[in-house]
Protein backbone atom coordinates (compact mmCIF):
# COMPACT_ATOMS: atom_id res chain seq x y z
CA UNK A 1 0.00 0.00 0.00
CA UNK A 2 1.08 3.69 -0.21
CA UNK A 3 0.21 6.71 2.14
CA UNK A 4 0.33 10.07 0.46
CA UNK A 5 2.84 12.39 2.05
CA UNK A 6 2.32 16.06 3.16
CA UNK A 7 4.97 17.21 1.51
CA UNK A 8 7.99 15.90 -0.78
CA UNK A 9 10.86 17.67 -2.44
CA UNK A 10 11.28 18.37 -6.05
CA UNK A 11 14.43 19.74 -7.59
CA UNK A 12 14.47 22.55 -9.51
CA UNK A 13 17.34 22.40 -11.95
CA UNK A 14 18.45 25.77 -13.98
CA UNK A 15 19.15 24.84 -17.42
CA UNK A 16 20.83 27.70 -19.81
CA UNK A 17 23.05 28.04 -22.41
CA UNK A 18 26.16 28.92 -20.82
CA UNK A 19 25.85 32.67 -22.51
CA UNK A 20 22.50 33.30 -21.78
CA UNK A 21 23.76 35.98 -19.20
CA UNK A 22 26.58 37.43 -21.51
CA UNK A 23 23.60 39.46 -23.53
CA UNK A 24 22.38 41.02 -20.67
CA UNK A 25 23.03 44.87 -20.06
CA UNK A 26 24.76 45.74 -16.66
CA UNK A 27 21.50 47.05 -15.45
CA UNK A 28 19.60 43.80 -16.57
CA UNK A 29 22.46 41.97 -15.13
CA UNK A 30 21.39 43.55 -11.72
CA UNK A 31 17.91 43.33 -11.61
CA UNK A 32 18.01 39.65 -12.23
CA UNK A 33 20.15 39.44 -9.30
CA UNK A 34 17.83 41.08 -7.50
CA UNK A 35 15.14 39.77 -8.12
CA UNK A 36 16.42 36.39 -8.02
CA UNK A 37 18.46 36.82 -4.57
CA UNK A 38 14.85 37.86 -3.64
CA UNK A 39 13.06 34.75 -4.87
CA UNK A 40 15.85 32.57 -2.99
CA UNK A 41 15.67 34.66 0.10
CA UNK A 42 11.67 34.62 -0.18
CA UNK A 43 11.49 30.51 -0.63
CA UNK A 44 13.58 30.13 2.23
CA UNK A 45 12.03 32.63 4.82
CA UNK A 46 8.87 30.42 3.84
CA UNK A 47 10.60 27.28 4.07
CA UNK A 48 10.02 26.03 1.06
CA UNK A 49 13.41 25.47 0.14
CA UNK A 50 16.00 23.78 1.86
CA UNK A 51 19.16 23.97 -0.03
CA UNK A 52 20.08 25.91 -3.50
CA UNK A 53 23.42 26.43 -5.09
CA UNK A 54 24.86 27.65 -8.79
CA UNK A 55 27.28 25.29 -10.07
CA UNK A 56 30.56 26.23 -11.57
CA UNK A 57 30.70 25.91 -15.22
CA UNK A 58 34.10 23.70 -14.94
CA UNK A 59 33.68 20.20 -14.55
CA UNK A 60 34.64 16.28 -16.19
CA UNK A 61 32.58 13.48 -16.69
CA UNK A 62 33.47 10.16 -16.23
CA UNK A 63 32.26 7.75 -17.68
CA UNK A 64 33.27 3.84 -18.89
CA UNK A 65 32.85 0.61 -17.12
CA UNK A 66 35.59 1.31 -14.90
CA UNK A 67 35.36 4.76 -14.97
CA UNK A 68 38.78 4.94 -17.20
CA UNK A 69 36.52 7.93 -18.91
CA UNK A 70 37.46 11.07 -17.20
CA UNK A 71 36.87 13.95 -19.91
CA UNK A 72 36.52 17.84 -19.67
CA UNK A 73 32.87 18.49 -19.89
CA UNK A 74 30.23 19.59 -20.02
CA UNK A 75 31.18 22.94 -22.05
CA UNK A 76 29.75 26.19 -21.27
CA UNK A 77 29.59 26.58 -24.74
CA UNK A 78 27.22 23.63 -25.37
CA UNK A 79 23.75 24.16 -25.97
CA UNK A 80 22.56 23.78 -22.47
CA UNK A 81 24.34 22.75 -18.92
CA UNK A 82 22.99 23.20 -15.40
CA UNK A 83 23.77 26.29 -13.93
CA UNK A 84 22.19 25.43 -10.40
CA UNK A 85 19.38 24.34 -8.47
CA UNK A 86 17.17 24.44 -5.63
CA UNK A 87 15.89 21.63 -3.54
CA UNK A 88 12.41 22.28 -2.82
CA UNK A 89 10.58 20.99 -0.12
CA UNK A 90 6.99 21.71 -1.30
CA UNK A 91 3.59 20.21 -0.50
CA UNK A 92 2.88 18.90 -4.25
CA UNK A 93 3.59 19.19 -7.93
CA UNK A 94 1.29 21.71 -9.10
CA UNK A 95 2.93 24.29 -6.21
CA UNK A 96 6.74 23.09 -7.43
CA UNK A 97 5.78 24.12 -10.82
CA UNK A 98 4.20 27.43 -9.63
CA UNK A 99 7.44 28.01 -8.17
CA UNK A 100 9.24 27.52 -10.95
CA UNK A 101 7.30 29.72 -12.99
CA UNK A 102 8.75 32.64 -11.14
CA UNK A 103 12.19 31.97 -11.98
CA UNK A 104 13.80 35.54 -13.01
CA UNK A 105 15.74 33.75 -15.80
CA UNK A 106 13.30 32.32 -17.46
CA UNK A 107 12.55 35.86 -19.64
CA UNK A 108 15.89 35.40 -20.92
CA UNK A 109 15.83 31.60 -22.19
CA UNK A 110 16.64 29.90 -18.84
CA UNK A 111 14.80 26.81 -18.57
CA UNK A 112 13.82 24.77 -15.36
CA UNK A 113 13.39 21.68 -15.08
CA UNK A 114 11.04 20.38 -12.07
CA UNK A 115 11.95 16.92 -10.84
CA UNK A 116 10.31 15.37 -7.89
CA UNK A 117 12.79 13.43 -5.61
CA UNK A 118 11.60 9.38 -5.48
CA UNK A 119 10.84 8.92 -1.82
CA UNK A 120 12.66 6.27 -0.38
CA UNK A 121 9.51 3.40 -0.34
CA UNK A 122 6.33 3.74 -0.69
CA UNK A 123 5.47 4.41 3.00
CA UNK A 124 7.32 6.59 4.88
CA UNK A 125 9.60 5.96 7.73
CA UNK A 126 7.59 7.22 10.55
CA UNK A 127 4.30 5.66 9.12
CA UNK A 128 6.44 2.87 8.30
CA UNK A 129 7.06 2.80 12.06
CA UNK A 130 3.76 2.95 12.88
CA UNK A 131 2.59 -0.22 10.90
CA UNK A 132 5.20 -2.15 12.51
CA UNK A 133 3.91 -1.46 15.90
CA UNK A 134 1.06 -2.14 14.63
CA UNK A 135 1.71 -5.36 13.88
CA UNK A 136 4.58 -6.09 16.62
CA UNK B 1 17.67 74.83 -22.67
CA UNK B 2 14.39 76.76 -23.69
CA UNK B 3 13.11 73.93 -24.41
CA UNK B 4 9.96 72.57 -22.83
CA UNK B 5 10.55 69.30 -20.84
CA UNK B 6 8.43 66.42 -19.56
CA UNK B 7 9.03 64.15 -16.82
CA UNK B 8 6.80 62.99 -14.04
CA UNK B 9 8.67 61.84 -11.07
CA UNK B 10 12.53 62.19 -10.31
CA UNK B 11 14.61 59.20 -9.10
CA UNK B 12 17.26 60.69 -7.54
CA UNK B 13 20.37 58.27 -7.36
CA UNK B 14 23.12 60.97 -8.05
CA UNK B 15 25.18 59.85 -5.51
CA UNK B 16 26.66 56.12 -6.50
CA UNK B 17 28.53 54.57 -3.52
CA UNK B 18 31.72 53.65 -4.49
CA UNK B 19 32.49 51.41 -1.76
CA UNK B 20 29.22 49.70 0.11
CA UNK B 21 28.69 48.12 3.76
CA UNK B 22 25.86 46.20 3.42
CA UNK B 23 25.47 44.68 6.87
CA UNK B 24 21.99 44.80 6.41
CA UNK B 25 20.14 44.99 9.31
CA UNK B 26 18.33 41.53 10.93
CA UNK B 27 15.20 40.48 9.01
CA UNK B 28 16.04 42.73 6.07
CA UNK B 29 17.38 41.73 2.36
CA UNK B 30 20.07 43.43 1.50
CA UNK B 31 19.49 44.97 -1.72
CA UNK B 32 22.11 46.07 -4.14
CA UNK B 33 22.36 49.89 -4.77
CA UNK B 34 20.64 51.30 -7.34
CA UNK B 35 22.60 51.10 -10.49
CA UNK B 36 25.63 49.45 -8.89
CA UNK B 37 26.63 47.31 -11.68
CA UNK B 38 26.16 50.06 -14.27
CA UNK B 39 28.19 52.76 -12.47
CA UNK B 40 30.89 50.25 -11.22
CA UNK B 41 30.97 49.48 -15.08
CA UNK B 42 33.02 52.52 -16.53
CA UNK B 43 35.31 52.35 -13.34
CA UNK B 44 36.31 48.62 -14.02
CA UNK B 45 36.46 48.64 -17.60
CA UNK B 46 38.70 52.03 -17.25
CA UNK B 47 40.89 49.99 -14.80
CA UNK B 48 41.75 47.02 -17.00
CA UNK B 49 42.14 49.49 -20.25
CA UNK B 50 44.72 51.06 -18.23
CA UNK B 51 46.56 47.84 -18.21
CA UNK B 52 45.44 46.01 -21.18
CA UNK B 53 45.62 49.65 -23.59
CA UNK B 54 43.33 51.52 -25.51
CA UNK B 55 42.90 48.78 -28.14
CA UNK B 56 41.72 45.81 -25.70
CA UNK B 57 38.96 48.00 -25.02
CA UNK B 58 36.20 45.15 -26.56
CA UNK B 59 38.54 42.79 -23.41
CA UNK B 60 38.43 45.00 -20.74
CA UNK B 61 34.51 45.41 -21.39
CA UNK B 62 33.76 41.59 -21.88
CA UNK B 63 36.13 40.66 -18.55
CA UNK B 64 33.44 43.15 -16.58
CA UNK B 65 30.95 41.99 -18.12
CA UNK B 66 31.71 38.03 -16.90
CA UNK B 67 32.37 39.52 -13.57
CA UNK B 68 29.09 41.13 -13.03
CA UNK B 69 27.64 37.75 -14.64
CA UNK B 70 29.23 35.83 -11.93
CA UNK B 71 27.74 37.75 -9.38
CA UNK B 72 24.12 36.99 -10.95
CA UNK B 73 25.32 33.70 -10.40
CA UNK B 74 26.39 34.04 -6.59
CA UNK B 75 24.80 36.38 -5.06
CA UNK B 76 21.36 34.57 -5.00
CA UNK B 77 22.76 31.78 -3.35
CA UNK B 78 25.08 32.99 -1.10
CA UNK B 79 24.43 36.80 -0.48
CA UNK B 80 25.38 40.02 -1.00
CA UNK B 81 29.26 40.61 -0.13
CA UNK B 82 29.95 43.44 2.30
CA UNK B 83 31.57 45.32 -0.74
CA UNK B 84 30.19 44.29 -3.89
CA UNK B 85 31.64 46.72 -5.58
CA UNK B 86 35.49 45.82 -4.54
CA UNK B 87 34.15 42.06 -5.16
CA UNK B 88 32.86 43.09 -8.53
CA UNK B 89 36.57 44.75 -8.87
CA UNK B 90 38.45 41.62 -7.28
CA UNK B 91 36.39 39.08 -9.42
CA UNK B 92 37.61 41.12 -12.62
CA UNK B 93 40.84 40.99 -12.16
CA UNK B 94 41.23 37.65 -10.92
CA UNK B 95 39.25 37.04 -14.82
CA UNK B 96 41.80 38.98 -16.42
CA UNK B 97 44.80 37.26 -14.71
CA UNK B 98 43.47 33.75 -15.84
CA UNK B 99 42.72 35.24 -19.08
CA UNK B 100 46.01 36.54 -19.59
CA UNK B 101 47.35 33.04 -18.40
CA UNK B 102 45.11 30.90 -20.54
CA UNK B 103 45.64 33.51 -23.78
CA UNK B 104 49.32 33.89 -24.26
CA UNK B 105 48.68 36.42 -26.02
CA UNK B 106 50.62 38.74 -24.25
CA UNK B 107 53.79 36.95 -24.07
CA UNK B 108 56.80 39.37 -22.98
CA UNK B 109 53.92 41.49 -20.98
CA UNK B 110 52.33 38.83 -19.04
CA UNK B 111 54.75 39.00 -16.03
CA UNK B 112 54.17 42.50 -16.11
CA UNK B 113 50.27 42.53 -16.51
CA UNK B 114 49.67 39.91 -14.00
CA UNK B 115 51.80 41.93 -11.61
CA UNK B 116 49.46 44.91 -12.01
CA UNK B 117 46.32 43.27 -11.77
CA UNK B 118 47.34 41.30 -8.31
CA UNK B 119 48.82 44.91 -7.34
CA UNK B 120 46.43 46.06 -4.88
CA UNK B 121 44.50 43.34 -3.30
CA UNK B 122 41.54 43.92 -1.18
CA UNK B 123 42.97 45.53 1.78
CA UNK B 124 44.65 48.00 -0.09
CA UNK B 125 41.90 48.27 -2.20
CA UNK B 126 40.96 50.86 0.01
CA UNK B 127 44.33 53.51 -0.01
CA UNK B 128 44.03 56.73 -0.67
CA UNK B 129 46.13 56.35 -3.75
CA UNK B 130 44.76 53.26 -5.78
CA UNK B 131 41.64 55.08 -5.34
CA UNK B 132 42.85 57.87 -6.83
CA UNK B 133 44.31 56.04 -9.69
CA UNK B 134 41.29 54.44 -10.31
CA UNK B 135 39.59 57.96 -11.05
CA UNK B 136 42.56 58.74 -12.72
CA UNK B 137 41.68 55.94 -15.18
CA UNK B 138 38.17 57.19 -15.20
CA UNK B 139 39.21 60.78 -16.06
CA UNK B 140 41.66 59.42 -19.03
CA UNK B 141 38.63 57.09 -20.45
CA UNK B 142 36.33 60.16 -20.53
CA UNK B 143 39.03 62.14 -22.84
CA UNK B 144 39.41 59.69 -24.87
CA UNK B 145 35.39 58.90 -25.32
CA UNK B 146 35.01 62.82 -25.95
CA UNK B 147 38.13 62.75 -28.25
CA UNK B 148 37.76 65.32 -31.59
CA UNK B 149 38.33 62.49 -33.87
CA UNK B 150 35.11 60.69 -32.82
CA UNK B 151 31.63 62.79 -34.31
CA UNK B 152 29.89 64.44 -31.45
CA UNK B 153 26.87 62.16 -30.95
CA UNK B 154 28.79 59.14 -30.91
CA UNK B 155 30.85 60.71 -28.10
CA UNK B 156 27.80 60.84 -26.29
CA UNK B 157 26.71 56.83 -27.17
CA UNK B 158 30.56 55.74 -26.78
CA UNK B 159 30.08 57.62 -23.39
CA UNK B 160 27.24 55.95 -22.26
CA UNK B 161 28.38 52.68 -22.84
CA UNK B 162 32.12 52.84 -21.38
CA UNK B 163 31.66 55.49 -18.76
CA UNK B 164 27.94 55.03 -17.94
CA UNK B 165 27.47 51.24 -18.73
CA UNK B 166 24.61 51.32 -20.98
CA UNK B 167 24.23 48.41 -23.40
CA UNK B 168 23.31 49.27 -27.35
CA UNK B 169 19.84 48.30 -26.68
CA UNK B 170 19.46 50.98 -23.74
CA UNK B 171 21.47 54.04 -25.63
CA UNK B 172 18.86 53.53 -28.55
CA UNK B 173 15.75 53.40 -26.47
CA UNK B 174 17.25 56.75 -24.89
CA UNK B 175 18.42 58.31 -28.20
CA UNK B 176 15.71 57.35 -30.20
CA UNK B 177 17.77 55.30 -32.65
CA UNK B 178 18.04 51.39 -33.10
CA UNK B 179 19.99 49.29 -31.60
CA UNK B 180 21.81 48.25 -34.86
CA UNK B 181 22.33 52.04 -35.64
CA UNK B 182 23.38 52.29 -32.17
CA UNK B 183 26.21 49.25 -32.36
CA UNK B 184 27.50 50.39 -35.27
CA UNK B 185 28.23 54.16 -34.61
CA UNK B 186 30.12 52.72 -31.62
CA UNK B 187 32.23 50.06 -33.47
CA UNK B 188 32.96 52.97 -35.93
CA UNK B 189 34.35 54.98 -33.39
CA UNK B 190 36.03 52.73 -31.32
CA UNK B 191 37.95 51.63 -34.60
CA UNK B 192 38.60 55.56 -35.20
CA UNK B 193 40.28 55.66 -31.74
CA UNK B 194 42.52 52.37 -32.22
CA UNK B 195 43.63 53.37 -35.90
CA UNK B 196 44.43 56.71 -35.23
CA UNK B 197 46.30 55.40 -32.21
CA UNK B 198 45.09 57.62 -29.15
CA UNK B 199 46.58 57.76 -26.25
CA UNK B 200 44.77 56.44 -23.01
CA UNK B 201 46.04 59.76 -20.95
CA UNK B 202 44.72 63.20 -19.78
CA UNK B 203 45.61 65.87 -22.20
CA UNK B 204 48.16 67.93 -20.80
CA UNK B 205 49.74 71.52 -20.94
CA UNK B 206 48.19 73.59 -23.53
CA UNK B 207 46.06 71.36 -24.98
CA UNK B 208 43.85 70.31 -22.03
CA UNK B 209 41.99 73.57 -21.97
CA UNK B 210 40.69 73.13 -25.47
CA UNK B 211 39.75 68.79 -24.88
CA UNK B 212 38.29 69.62 -21.70
CA UNK B 213 35.78 72.48 -23.55
CA UNK B 214 34.80 69.14 -25.69
CA UNK B 215 33.92 67.34 -23.03
CA UNK B 216 32.04 69.81 -21.32
CA UNK B 217 30.30 69.77 -24.77
CA UNK B 218 29.92 66.47 -24.92
CA UNK B 219 28.36 66.13 -21.41
CA UNK B 220 25.95 69.24 -21.87
CA UNK B 221 24.42 67.22 -24.97
CA UNK B 222 24.14 63.94 -22.82
CA UNK B 223 22.06 66.19 -20.47
CA UNK B 224 19.98 67.90 -22.93
CA UNK B 225 19.36 64.49 -24.53
CA UNK B 226 17.58 63.64 -20.65
CA UNK B 227 16.39 67.08 -20.67
CA UNK B 228 14.32 67.49 -24.01
CA UNK B 229 10.97 65.94 -24.68
CA UNK B 230 11.87 64.35 -27.73
CA UNK B 231 13.85 61.76 -26.95
CA UNK B 232 13.25 58.06 -25.06
CA UNK B 233 10.97 56.80 -22.90
CA UNK B 234 10.72 59.31 -19.76
CA UNK B 235 12.41 57.06 -17.21
CA UNK B 236 15.39 56.76 -19.71
CA UNK B 237 15.49 60.35 -20.52
CA UNK B 238 16.09 61.56 -16.52
CA UNK B 239 18.78 58.98 -16.21
CA UNK B 240 20.70 60.49 -19.26
CA UNK B 241 20.49 64.04 -16.50
CA UNK B 242 21.62 61.69 -13.66
CA UNK B 243 24.18 60.28 -15.48
CA UNK B 244 25.32 63.63 -17.19
CA UNK B 245 25.48 65.48 -13.63
CA UNK B 246 27.58 62.51 -12.17
CA UNK B 247 30.19 62.74 -14.60
CA UNK B 248 30.30 66.44 -14.28
CA UNK B 249 30.10 66.07 -10.69
CA UNK B 250 33.31 63.47 -11.18
CA UNK B 251 35.29 65.93 -13.34
CA UNK B 252 34.55 68.73 -11.21
CA UNK B 253 35.76 67.02 -8.30
CA UNK B 254 39.12 66.17 -9.78
CA UNK B 255 42.10 68.59 -10.40
CA UNK B 256 42.07 68.37 -14.08
CA UNK B 257 38.00 69.53 -13.97
CA UNK B 258 37.97 71.23 -10.73
CA UNK B 259 37.61 74.98 -12.50
CA UNK B 260 35.21 77.55 -12.85
CA UNK B 261 33.31 76.52 -16.40
CA UNK B 262 32.72 72.57 -14.39
CA UNK B 263 30.95 74.04 -12.10
CA UNK B 264 29.40 76.54 -13.73
CA UNK B 265 28.06 73.81 -16.11
CA UNK B 266 27.13 71.24 -13.09
CA UNK B 267 25.45 74.06 -11.30
CA UNK B 268 23.44 74.30 -14.36
CA UNK B 269 22.91 70.83 -14.72
CA UNK B 270 21.91 70.98 -11.03
CA UNK B 271 19.07 73.65 -11.24
CA UNK B 272 17.49 72.16 -14.51
CA UNK B 273 17.09 68.36 -12.76
CA UNK B 274 15.87 70.22 -9.95
CA UNK B 275 12.97 71.25 -11.61
CA UNK B 276 11.91 67.90 -13.63
CA UNK B 277 9.24 66.82 -11.49
CA UNK B 278 7.21 69.49 -12.13
CA UNK B 279 7.10 70.05 -15.67
CA UNK B 280 4.70 68.39 -16.08
CA UNK B 281 1.32 67.06 -14.80
CA UNK B 282 0.07 63.95 -14.14
CA UNK B 283 -1.45 63.70 -17.29
CA UNK B 284 1.74 64.40 -18.79
CA UNK B 285 0.95 68.41 -19.97
CA UNK B 286 3.70 70.43 -20.08
CA UNK B 287 3.33 73.03 -17.53
CA UNK B 288 4.91 76.72 -17.81
CA UNK B 289 7.22 77.81 -15.07
CA UNK B 290 4.40 79.92 -14.33
CA UNK B 291 2.25 76.79 -13.23
CA UNK B 292 4.63 74.91 -11.67
CA UNK B 293 4.52 73.68 -8.22
CA UNK B 294 7.54 75.02 -6.55
CA UNK B 295 7.20 73.23 -3.67
CA UNK B 296 7.94 70.21 -5.61
CA UNK B 297 11.33 71.48 -6.90
CA UNK B 298 14.41 69.59 -5.40
CA UNK B 299 16.00 71.51 -2.93
CA UNK B 300 18.78 69.57 -2.20
CA UNK B 301 19.63 69.70 -6.10
CA UNK B 302 19.40 73.55 -5.78
CA UNK B 303 21.39 74.03 -2.89
CA UNK B 304 24.08 71.82 -4.67
CA UNK B 305 23.50 74.13 -7.62
CA UNK B 306 24.19 77.03 -5.71
CA UNK B 307 27.25 75.95 -4.18
CA UNK B 308 28.52 74.61 -7.71
CA UNK B 309 27.33 77.97 -8.59
CA UNK B 310 29.46 79.98 -6.14
CA UNK B 311 32.48 77.69 -7.02
CA UNK B 312 32.10 79.05 -10.92
CA UNK B 313 32.34 82.68 -9.64
CA UNK B 314 36.26 81.87 -9.25
CA UNK B 315 38.65 83.29 -11.88
CA UNK B 316 37.85 86.10 -14.64
CA UNK B 317 36.76 83.08 -17.47
CA UNK B 318 32.59 84.36 -18.61
CA UNK B 319 31.40 80.95 -20.11
CA UNK B 320 28.48 80.41 -21.80
CA UNK B 321 27.48 77.91 -19.10
CA UNK B 322 28.03 80.73 -16.65
CA UNK B 323 25.32 82.87 -17.46
CA UNK B 324 22.92 79.73 -18.56
CA UNK B 325 23.77 78.52 -14.65
CA UNK B 326 22.52 82.47 -13.36
CA UNK B 327 19.57 82.12 -15.61
CA UNK B 328 18.44 79.00 -14.27
CA UNK B 329 19.50 80.13 -10.49
CA UNK B 330 17.58 83.45 -11.05
CA UNK B 331 14.40 80.91 -11.72
CA UNK B 332 15.42 78.29 -9.00
CA UNK B 333 16.02 81.39 -6.18
CA UNK B 334 12.53 82.94 -6.74
CA UNK B 335 10.31 81.86 -4.15
CA UNK B 336 7.45 82.08 -6.84
CA UNK B 337 6.64 83.23 -11.09
CA UNK B 338 5.55 86.46 -9.57
CA UNK B 339 9.10 87.60 -7.90
CA UNK B 340 11.34 86.20 -10.61
CA UNK B 341 13.55 88.85 -11.66
CA UNK B 342 13.39 89.51 -14.82
CA UNK B 343 15.90 92.52 -14.69
CA UNK B 344 18.82 90.08 -13.45
CA UNK B 345 17.54 87.29 -16.18
CA UNK B 346 17.97 90.22 -18.49
CA UNK B 347 20.99 91.51 -18.37
CA UNK B 348 22.01 87.83 -18.04
CA UNK B 349 20.75 87.29 -21.82
CA UNK B 350 22.19 90.35 -22.52
CA UNK B 351 25.92 88.97 -21.94
CA UNK B 352 24.91 85.29 -23.54
CA UNK B 353 24.15 86.85 -27.08
CA UNK B 354 27.21 88.68 -26.96
CA UNK B 355 28.64 85.29 -26.85
CA UNK B 356 26.34 83.24 -28.40
CA UNK B 357 24.21 84.95 -30.80
CA UNK B 358 21.78 82.21 -32.16
CA UNK B 359 18.30 82.91 -33.15
CA UNK B 360 16.86 80.42 -30.45
CA UNK B 361 19.47 82.48 -27.56
CA UNK B 362 17.70 85.84 -29.10
CA UNK B 363 14.19 84.32 -28.99
CA UNK B 364 14.75 83.67 -25.27
CA UNK B 365 15.78 86.76 -24.55
CA UNK B 366 12.71 88.35 -26.30
CA UNK B 367 10.83 86.49 -23.66
CA UNK B 368 12.38 88.30 -20.64
CA UNK B 369 12.48 91.66 -22.86
CA UNK B 370 9.50 91.18 -22.29
CA UNK B 371 8.84 90.42 -18.32
CA UNK B 372 10.52 93.80 -18.06
CA UNK B 373 9.51 96.10 -20.64
CA UNK B 374 6.01 94.75 -21.29
CA UNK B 375 4.71 92.48 -24.66
CA UNK B 376 5.00 95.08 -27.67
CA UNK B 377 8.77 95.89 -26.80
CA UNK B 378 9.16 91.95 -27.07
CA UNK B 379 7.24 92.13 -30.03
CA UNK B 380 10.08 94.23 -31.63
CA UNK B 381 12.71 92.34 -29.84
CA UNK B 382 11.55 89.11 -32.04
CA UNK B 383 10.83 91.09 -35.12
CA UNK B 384 14.59 92.88 -34.11
CA UNK B 385 16.30 88.45 -33.97
CA UNK B 386 19.28 88.04 -36.16
CA UNK B 387 18.43 85.55 -39.00
CA UNK B 388 15.34 85.11 -38.06
CA UNK B 389 14.80 83.08 -40.59
CA UNK B 390 16.20 80.34 -38.70
CA UNK B 391 14.06 80.07 -36.34
CA UNK B 392 11.16 79.49 -39.47
CA UNK B 393 10.50 75.61 -38.32
CA UNK B 394 11.13 76.16 -34.95
CA UNK B 395 7.35 75.75 -33.06
CA UNK B 396 8.85 77.74 -30.23
CA UNK B 397 8.90 80.98 -31.84
CA UNK B 398 5.07 80.42 -33.03
CA UNK B 399 4.32 79.95 -29.56
CA UNK B 400 5.93 82.49 -28.13
CA UNK B 401 4.42 85.31 -30.89
CA UNK B 402 1.27 83.22 -29.81
CA UNK B 403 1.79 83.96 -26.08
CA UNK B 404 2.70 87.88 -27.01
CA UNK B 405 -0.17 88.21 -29.04
CA UNK B 406 -2.50 86.42 -26.44
CA UNK B 407 -1.77 88.87 -23.81
CA UNK B 408 -2.41 91.74 -25.59
CA UNK B 409 -5.93 90.22 -26.62
CA UNK B 410 -5.34 89.67 -30.60
CA UNK B 411 -7.09 86.67 -30.43
CA UNK B 412 -6.83 85.77 -34.04
CA UNK B 413 -3.36 86.68 -34.69
CA UNK B 414 -2.57 84.74 -31.71
CA UNK B 415 -4.62 81.68 -33.23
CA UNK B 416 -2.74 82.10 -36.15
CA UNK B 417 0.38 82.04 -34.18
CA UNK B 418 -0.42 79.38 -32.58
CA UNK B 419 -2.08 77.15 -35.14
CA UNK B 420 1.33 77.21 -37.14
CA UNK B 421 3.25 76.25 -33.83
CA UNK B 422 0.76 73.40 -34.16
CA UNK B 423 1.86 72.11 -37.24
CA UNK B 424 5.28 72.76 -35.90
CA UNK B 425 5.71 70.52 -32.96
CA UNK B 426 7.10 67.35 -32.37
CA UNK B 427 6.10 65.77 -29.57
CA UNK B 428 2.61 64.98 -28.19
CA UNK B 429 2.89 67.05 -25.14
CA UNK B 430 3.62 69.97 -27.04
CA UNK B 431 0.83 69.42 -29.34
CA UNK B 432 -1.44 69.08 -26.54
CA UNK B 433 0.09 72.02 -24.91
CA UNK B 434 -0.44 74.10 -28.15
CA UNK B 435 -3.92 72.80 -28.99
CA UNK B 436 -5.23 74.33 -25.54
CA UNK B 437 -3.56 77.47 -25.84
CA UNK B 438 -5.42 77.63 -29.54
CA UNK B 439 -8.64 76.55 -28.00
CA UNK B 440 -8.17 79.41 -25.36
CA UNK B 441 -7.11 82.09 -27.74
CA UNK B 442 -10.19 81.28 -29.92
CA UNK B 443 -12.55 81.18 -27.41
CA UNK B 444 -11.08 84.77 -26.38
CA UNK B 445 -10.08 84.04 -22.91
CA UNK B 446 -8.92 86.98 -21.43
CA UNK B 447 -5.73 86.97 -19.86
CA UNK B 448 -4.71 89.06 -17.40
CA UNK B 449 -2.74 92.57 -18.20
CA UNK B 450 -0.20 94.42 -15.96
CA UNK B 451 1.76 96.80 -16.97
CA UNK B 452 6.04 96.35 -17.18
CA UNK B 453 6.99 92.79 -15.25
CA UNK B 454 3.60 91.37 -16.38
CA UNK B 455 3.65 88.00 -16.03
CA UNK B 456 4.45 86.55 -18.91
CA UNK B 457 4.41 82.98 -19.29
CA UNK B 458 8.08 81.82 -20.07
CA UNK B 459 8.23 78.47 -21.79
CA UNK B 460 10.09 76.94 -18.92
Amino acid sequence: MSIESTASQYLLLFRNSGEWHRGLSPQELQEVTDQWMNWFNRLSEQGKVTAGHPLAPEGKIVSGKNGQFVVDGPFVESKETIGGYFLLNVESAEEAIAIARECPGLAYGVRVEVRPVAAKCSLRETDGAELAESHA
Amino acid sequence: MGRNLLSRTLRIDMVASETLETDAPPGEIPQVVEHLFRHEWGKLVSRLTSIFGIDRLNLAEDLVQEALAKALQTWPYYGVPKNPAAWIMQVSKNLAIDYVRREKVFRDKEAEMISLLEEHNTDSDRSPSFAEEIKDDSLRMMFVCCHPIVPREAQVALALKILCGFSPAEIGKALLASEAAVAKKLTRAKEKIRSAGIPFEVPAGKELSGRLDGVLQTLYLLFNEGYKASSGPRLVREELCHEAIRLTSFLAEHPVGNCPKVHALLALMLFNAARLPTRSDCNGNILLLKEQDRSRWNRPLISSGMFHFSQSAAGNEISEYHIQAGIAACHCAAPNYQSTDWANILSLYDGLIEIDDSPVVALNRAVAIANVHGVAAGIEAVAGIRDRAKLDAYYLLYAVLGEFEAQLNHRDAAAGYFRRALELADTKSERQFLAKKLKASQQGVKEKNHKKGRALEAIG
